[in-house]
């Protein structure tokens, strides 16, 4: 039997070069019975892992093929190409490093390599040299060279038979160079991808490559289909003249003993104190947290799950784990750094003690199982992610490299994927259609995940799917979907390791200075086991610990519990500023849940996700939950188990699954998964995935389950819920964590409405709401509000003593930060001067230094009342100051005589005008609502104001009209648009149908002030307008100008827009 | 304005955009500046969207001012231009009038003060900055501006600023700049008795073509074409047209591409006026043949007058020289380029190491009888035009793919393709055979072509 070993195969980790994905390749490898594939990516090891892991499902199932661990090395300078094979894990560590060398003197995904680099790092490693284009004489020497170099041992010279013009010819002479330079020649086939049929692809992989159409590409297209993989036989026969060439691949391939499984891997010994072993150092800090945790007394229940943890934690060998996430959140909170561990985590105590998260998983109706972050039988790594407060996440990413170095510490890549957009753009480019039809092609795709482009969008828009050179695009578009295009790093998830992390895997420059990161993804760390801390970034940390430094609170674990004053504000849907319950789906939710303890909050945050509402459970749960609904379980047949199998599973949710661990219990009980099942849906689950691979258990769980005589319906529902929880997962343990945040953040709004309204305007941007929304809802709960201004305010927003003594509340006094373009650097030197007594204009520009710039930006943003001056004065006094007054402090004398000058008086500021400029300087005024200057014109429309709609009945007819704050397209909605309004009065609600908006998409997108004529839609306090029609009133915000005679209305007016709305998609 | 283009199509999803071309509008812009001419000899470029025209003296021609506006309009309507213009005594004035009063608004003699009062301050030609900053300050027209006190406001505003004002009501000059537009290549003779004889007719050609040429050759200049017209006493024009393959001012030679098309002209009763004009005129570097005896005539040089008098004679499409085309398809890598002149940029020569015949056929011939062994060796002998042809030594195959980009993607085959063979026979004379797809497919057996013979 021939046997032969494919030594050459391009992935399409060689980005734009190979068309097939590292699986593809070895699954072709398998099929056509070669023994072994080496996967050698241009100066890269990004597709090694995804190679390995395939190659190891495939051995599950009985093949026998080889995955080889290899790599091509492009050079610098007249070196030709070569193709490294490392031969144990040493050489390995050899190739990493130089990989990582190269990588790290230049810029993002580039990798500059010499000859002499590969020398200093060749030992141990097979050396394949590509021939060039050319084989003149001076390649003939430059082999010679090389194979001098490498001290005439195992080199070889590859040879391709690729159906060129004189192939013969061209393999006689690579035949005798190898001969003369002493490497012999080995057969391989350059594969680009797996099986012909994907020329087309890599034709167009070309274009996009070189930034050319397919027709004028040319010859740098490649002649034919040649380059796939190929069997043995038929490598046998292509090489028939050439004997040994063949048999050499597989003599290659037996000399290569290293496989990626050999990647021991070790974390770090830091967090370790000397004379201790790790698990003794877990304990005793596990222990002495438990003390502080349990301060009401450590029961035995608590003992007992602490002891099992540890007691696995020890037998898998994780304790340096814990350690090193412990040591990282015991830093930051040493720095005062708020932090909080989200996600499977809180499922165990031993994070609880350790203060890594803040729930307490041995609490009662909790139904947190440690097994679902770290289990004996799931072979994974545990996965701890922790949020720290975003403003001050960087400090926490500079001590990790600090403390383990850059060589041992990296963050872990993300691939970017091809998505259907991009896709279609750039296929549609190189196969020459025009900007206009890649666009339009492009714009039938809504978000940026999908399955691709619908014929019949194509058709919507007017162009034929059908037509030959559009059913190009979009086949070709669909096969590059999922494609890598190219690497960046992760948000946050680093890897760590006791050995060089660059003896392990390469690493190269990120974008941002001073950042590095691995070649591998998450999926590769997981499918090797090595582990990974997250350190995310979350605002509303930064928010609360803004809160509580007024407050003078040391951390979250300290604010009261189980406030009933904080659940009846949430039962209000009065929750403008809180964390997860903010925007509109979670408002119109909180009065019909009516969370009363803290269990309600967490499905509260579970309930309005994309997976509850896919599957349709959320109003069966309201229902039961209400008692209008009477609570059951759904049963299977009587043969097939008893009709209560599933209460445990869902007793707590009323029988209606919501949580992501209810899924995969049905999965489990009701649809009998294996468990090996139920771990790949539970990992397809985990993070969307570009390949659907979730599609393939949505047969096994619905016939699964109907099979044991569950409803069809129900069995959908539950998968549909699944698919929704593949995009946006929530598990029950997050949901928890997430829950704690709402009650804290609910907690601070409703005792300290002032210091939660300073402390979300301090950590802009964040959060739903933009300053102007959350300073009106301050002042509806009674928050004095003061404008910035120059002899009171600071960068930040602060709170001043309030004008009546007797008042409870400080008043809010808005920082300078409001102001656009104003910068923290010149607030602080305004500061400085008002600390050194400036009190006019000129001291302010000759003390504080300012650039004019910010001085004019503080005159127009009203800043200078306390001077006595209005906007206009300050203006005027700001534009005369001497042009170079800010360096004239040394002679004040001088330039303060210049300043006297005629008196001019300045036309007055009407008050619309003046909310107009402040809308326009800062995005808020103190002084009115704008809608309140057209509140005659509106009511003569027979406009209502918002306020009015919650007195009317059900179904009537009206108008209302205000400010477009908010346009929501929620993907889950059907092309529904969400719009919130705002009057003087309060904000409204609007449903948009999409009949409705397809009508009305220009006027819906664009108007800033808008007209609502709908029908009312009221359900207990939640109020909707479902719109009809519609009226534009934006060009009127242009008439809030100075009350004197309306100018001409002018040609090519620069149009400004008094508010921007904020717009999802 | 300002807009990003992803937002607009948000709102508008069927918006056709286009990219901003600021050198090709600037072209145009110009391009119209010389078309104004005929309005007024002094036109002004007021870039990037605006032109000036100075009318003193001119309007008469038009019967006044409104009747010279109404004919510029109905003039550029008719070339499909909208445009907004109106007339003044000073240039800042009818700039701020053109963008900000109505359409066609022609301020009286010394009137412009009060046309501008009412206008907003951008009107003066600030910058938007400058200008928002003014009406922020409640100063919402140019009149309450010549109303301030003229030192505070300069002291915040500028020089500049004061100047543009000064500028538009008159008080201060302004220069500008205008165009001229190139002088054409175009020359004319007349004649006091009309002429028709044949010997005349060559005469005058020679003259006007020597006067056109003594023009072109002191500004260093050469055409590729030249158009000769006779106006006959009747006022019937005839055209006759030469072209040169490299762009040329040799009076004596294209006297004589003309010389033999002259015979077919009819005079009529008498030609009294002949007309030539220069087309394609590029600056050439002025050559002195032979002074320096080292250089050599370059080919292109001593080709062009054998290739200027065939083109003449044949016809301008029958002369052509055959240029590489990067295809890997045969028949699609050569192309047609001028016989003369650089190469199209783009392709790469031909590749040498690819053997390619010297004659390739039009249409591939059909070869039977071919024997050769599966799935791709080399054929052992064929048939071609009844003759049988043993086949000593052959070289293949080279595989080449169909451009599967022309036709159906759905029916994309991986198995339509050519493997071409070089093979001689037992005579020695070389043949380029190919065969369509492959072995296997019973229902698509392959067949054999002949596409070329090498030399």
């Amino acid at each position: 039997m021939t046997r032969y070993v494919e030594l050459q195969a391009t992935s399409n980790f060689s980005f734009l070069r190979g068309a097939s994905h590292p699986p593809e390749l070895v699954v072709g490898a398998e099929a056509l019975g070669l023994e072994a594939i080496g996967i050698c990516d241009r100066n890269t090891l990004a597709g090694v892992v995804r190679a390995w892991a395939a190659r190891k499902q495939l051995r599950e199932s009985g093949a026998t093929i080889r995955d080889l661990t290899g790599c091509r090395l492009d050079f610098f300078g007249d070196t030709p190409s070569i193709l490294v094979y490392p031969t144990n894990r040493e050489a390995y560590a050899r190739l990493t490093r130089l990989l990582t060398l190269g990588q790290r003197r230049s810029k993002k995904g580039e990798c500059e390599l010499h000859w002499a680099d590969y020398l200093a790092h060749a030992e141990g490693q097979l050396t394949l040299v590509v021939p060039p284009e050319n084989l003149d004489e001076a390649f003939a020497a430059r082999l010679s060279a090389l194979v001098r170099d490498l001290g005439g041992r195992d080199v070889w010279l590859a040879a391709a038979r690729r159906y060129g013009p004189r192939d013969l010819q061209r393999l006689s002479r690579i035949a005798a160079l190898s001969e003369r330079a002493g490497a012999p020649m080995v057969a391989t086939n350059d594969v680009l991808y797996h099986g012909p049929e994907r020329r087309a692809l890599q034709d167009v992989l070309t274009c996009i490559r070189e930034g050319c159409t397919i027709q004028e590409a040319g010859l740098r297209l490649q002649a034919n289909a040649e380059r796939h993989l190929k069997s043995p036989e038929e490598m046998a026969r292509l090489f028939a003249r050439f004997p040994g060439a063949v048999e050499r691949s597989v003599e290659i391939a037996d000399r290569i003993g290293f496989d990626l499984g050999q990647l021991s891997y070790q974390y770090p010994d830091e967090p370790v104190p000397p004379g201790k072993t790790a698990i003794q150092h877990l304990r005793d800090l596990t222990w002495a947290g438990a003390q502080w945790r349990f301060s009401g007394g450590l029961g035995e229940k608590e003992r007992g799950t602490i002891e099992t943890e540890l007691a696995l934690i020890e037998k898998l060998d994780y304790p340096h784990y814990f350690l090193t996430v412990h040591d990282i959140v015991r830093w930051a909170r040493e720095q005062g750094i708020l932090c909080q561990g989200r996600g499977s985590a809180a499922n165990s105590c031993v994070c609880y003690c350790l203060e890594i998260t803040a729930v307490d998983p041995t609490k009662k109706d909790q139904d947190l199982l440690f097994s679902r972050f770290l289990s004996e039988n799931r072979n994974e790594p545990p996965d701890i992610d922790v949020d720290f407060e975003h403003s001050r996440r960087e400090e926490v990413m500079q001590y990790v490299y600090r403390r383990y170095g850059r060589d041992r510490a990296a963050i872990v890549a993300t691939v970017i994927h091809y998505r259907p957009r991009m896709a279609i753009r750039q296929v549609g480019k190189a196969l020459g259609l025009t900007e206009d039809i890649t666009a339009t092609l492009a714009n039938t795709v809504w978000g940026s995940y999908g399955d691709g482009v619908p014929d019949e969008h194509i058709r919507q828009t007017g162009i034929d799917p059908e037509a030959p050179e559009i059913r190009r695009a979009t086949v070709l578009a669909q096969q590059l979907l999922g494609f890598p295009r190219h690497l960046s790093q992760h948000v946050g998830g680093y890897v760590l390791s006791q050995r060089r992390l660059d003896e392990i895997v390469p690493i190269g420059n990120a974008a941002m200075d001073d950042r590095t990161f691995i070649e591998w993804d998450k999926d590769d760390i997981d499918a090797l086991g090595l582990m990974k801390v997250d350190v995310l970034a979350l605002g509303m940390l930064t928010a609360l610990k803004k809160s509580f430094d007024l407050l003078g609170i040391r951390d979250i674990a300290d604010v009261p519990q189980e406030d009933p004053a904080v659940y009846e504000m949430l039962c209000k849907a009065d929750s403008v500023g809180v964390f997860q319950v903010e925007s509109r789906a979670q408002m119109s939710m909180l009065p019909r849940l009516q969370p009363r303890t803290f269990y309600d909050l967490v499905i509260e945050v579970a309930i309005v996700r994309p997976g509850p509402i896919q599957g349709d459970m959320v109003h069966p749960y309201l229902r039961r939950r209400e008692g209008t609904e009477p609570t059951e379980y759904p049963s299977p047949s009587p043969e097939h188990g008893p009709a209560d199998e599933l209460r445990t599973v869902l007793g707590k949710t009323f029988g209606v699954p919501l949580f992501q661990e209810q899924a995969m219990r049905l999965a489990i009980e009701a649809a009998k998964f294996s468990d090996a099942d139920a771990d790949g849906l539970r990992r397809s689950m985990a993070t969307f995935r570009a390949d659907g691979r979730l599609w393939t258990y949505r047969e096994m769980f619905i016939e699964g389950m109907t099979e044991r005589g569950y409803g069809r319906d129900f069995a959908q529902r539950c998968f549909k819920q699944i698919e929704g929880f593949g995009a946006y997962g929530f598990p029950e343990s997050h949901a928890i964590s997430f829950a704690i945040l709402v009650y804290v953040s609910a907690w601070v709004k409703h005792h300290h409405p002032e210091v939660f309204c300073a402390s979300l305007l301090n950590s802009q941007p964040m959060g739903f709401y933009q300053p102007a929304q959350l300073v009106r809802d301050a002042r509806e709960h009674g928050v004095e509000v003061r404008p910035p201004d120059v002899l009171a305010s600071d960068w930040d927003c602060t709170l001043e003593p309030p004008d009546d003594p007797r008042a409870s509340r400080r008043a809010l006094r808005l920082g300078l930060r409001q102001i656009k373009g104003f910068k923290a650097a010149d607030a602080a030197s305004l500061t400085a001067a008002r600390a050194a007594g400036a009190a006019t204009v000129e001291d302010f520009a000759l003390r504080s230094g300012l650039p004019r710039r910010a001085l004019e930006q503080l005159a127009e943003a009203d800043a200078f009342r306390s001077l006595g001056l209005n906007r206009r004065e300050a203006l005027w006094a700001v534009k005369g100051l001497s042009p170079d007054i800010g360096a004239e402090r040394t002679a004040p004398l001088l330039s303060r005589q210049s300043l006297k000058e005629v008196q001019v008086q300045l036309p007055f500021m009407s008050p619309s005008k003046e909310v107009a400029e402040d809308y326009r300087t800062t995005s808020l005024s103190l002084k009115a609502h704008p809608i309140r200057f057209f509140r005659d014109h509106l009511a003569r429309m027979q406009v209502l104001p918002c306020s009015a709609l919650k007195n009317l009945r059900d179904r009537r007819r009206v108008s209302v009209g205000g400010l477009v704050l908010v346009r929501q397209r929620p993907g889950t909605a059907k092309g529904v648009v969400f719009l919130t309004l705002e009057d003087e009065t309060g904000i409204a609600n609007i449903v948009i149908w999409k009949d409705a908006f397809d009508a009305n998409r220009r006027l819906v997108m664009s108007a800033s002030f808008l007209v609502v004529h709908g029908q009312l839609q009221v359900a207990g306090n939640v109020i909707h307008l479902v719109a009809e029609r519609f009226t534009d009133l934006s060009p009127k915000l242009g008439e809030m100008r100075d009350d004197e005679e309306a100018a001409p209305q002018v040609h090519n007016r620069v149009t400004g827009r008094l508010i921007r709305s904020r717009d999802f998609h | 304005m300002g807009q990003k283009a992803t937002d607009a199509l948000a709102l508008v999803p069927e918006l056709v955009t286009a990219d901003a071309e600021p050198e090709r509008d600037a072209e145009a812009l110009t391009a119209l500046a010389d078309w104004c001419v005929r309005f007024s000899p002094a036109v002004a470029v007021d870039a990037p969207d605006g032109l000036f025209l100075d009318i003193t003296g001119v309007d008469h021609l038009w019967d006044g001012e409104d009747a010279l506006l109404d004919d510029f309009r109905t003039r550029l309507a008719a070339n499909g231009l909208p445009v907004r213009c109106a007339i003044a005594d000073t240039a800042g004035a009818a700039w701020a009038l053109v963008r900000y009063a109505p359409d066609a608004t022609i301020a009286p003699p010394e009137g412009q003060a009060a046309r501008l009062a009412p206008l907003p301050p951008a009107a003066l030609r600030l910058d938007l900055e400058a200008a928002g900053q003014i009406e922020r300050l409640g100063l919402r027209r140019i009149g309450q501006i010549a109303d301030l006190p003229r030192a505070p406001f300069g002291r915040r505003f500028g020089q500049a600023a004061l100047n543009r004002l000064d500028q538009a009501l008159g008080r201060a000059p302004e220069a500008l700049t205008f165009r001229r537009p190139p002088t054409p290549w175009f020359a004319r003779l007349a004649f006091a008795e009309p002429i028709s004889a044949p010997d005349d007719m060559v005469r005058v050609t020679q003259d006007v073509v020597a006067k056109l040429c003594a023009r072109l050759e002191t500004q260093g200049h050469g055409a590729r074409r030249f158009e000769l017209c006779f106006h006959r006493l009747d006022g019937k024009p005839l055209p006759v047209a030469v072209g040169l393959s490299l762009p040329g001012h040799d009076a004596v030679r294209i006297a004589k591409l003309f010389a033999p098309r002259l015979e077919t002209l009819d005079p009529g009763f008498g030609i009294e006026v002949v007309t030539l004009l220069a087309q394609a005129v590029e600056p050439i570097s002025r050559r002195q043949a032979r002074l320096d005896s080292a250089r050599e005539v370059t080919l292109a040089e001593g080709l062009g007058p054998l290739i200027d008098r065939l083109t003449n004679r044949l016809g301008e499409d029958r002369v052509w020289r055959a240029v590489p085309v990067e295809s890997h398809v045969p028949e699609r890598a050569i192309g047609r380029a001028r016989p003369l002149g650089a190469a199209p940029a783009q392709a790469r020569p031909w590749n040498r190491a690819t053997p390619r015949p010297t004659r390739l056929f039009r249409r591939p011939e059909p070869v039977e009888a071919v024997m050769a062994l599966t799935p791709d060796d080399p054929p052992t002998q064929f048939r071609w035009r009844g003759q049988l042809h043993r086949i000593r030594r052959a070289e293949g195959p080279e595989r080449i793919g169909e451009e599967w980009w022309t036709g159906d993607i759905d029916e994309l085959r991986t198995d339509r393709l050519r493997d071409y063979y070089r093979v001689e026979d037992e005579a020695g004379a070389r043949f380029w055979l190919f065969r369509i797809g492959l072995y296997g497919d019973p229902e698509r057996p392959p067949s054999w072509w002949l596409h070329g013979l090498f030399g």
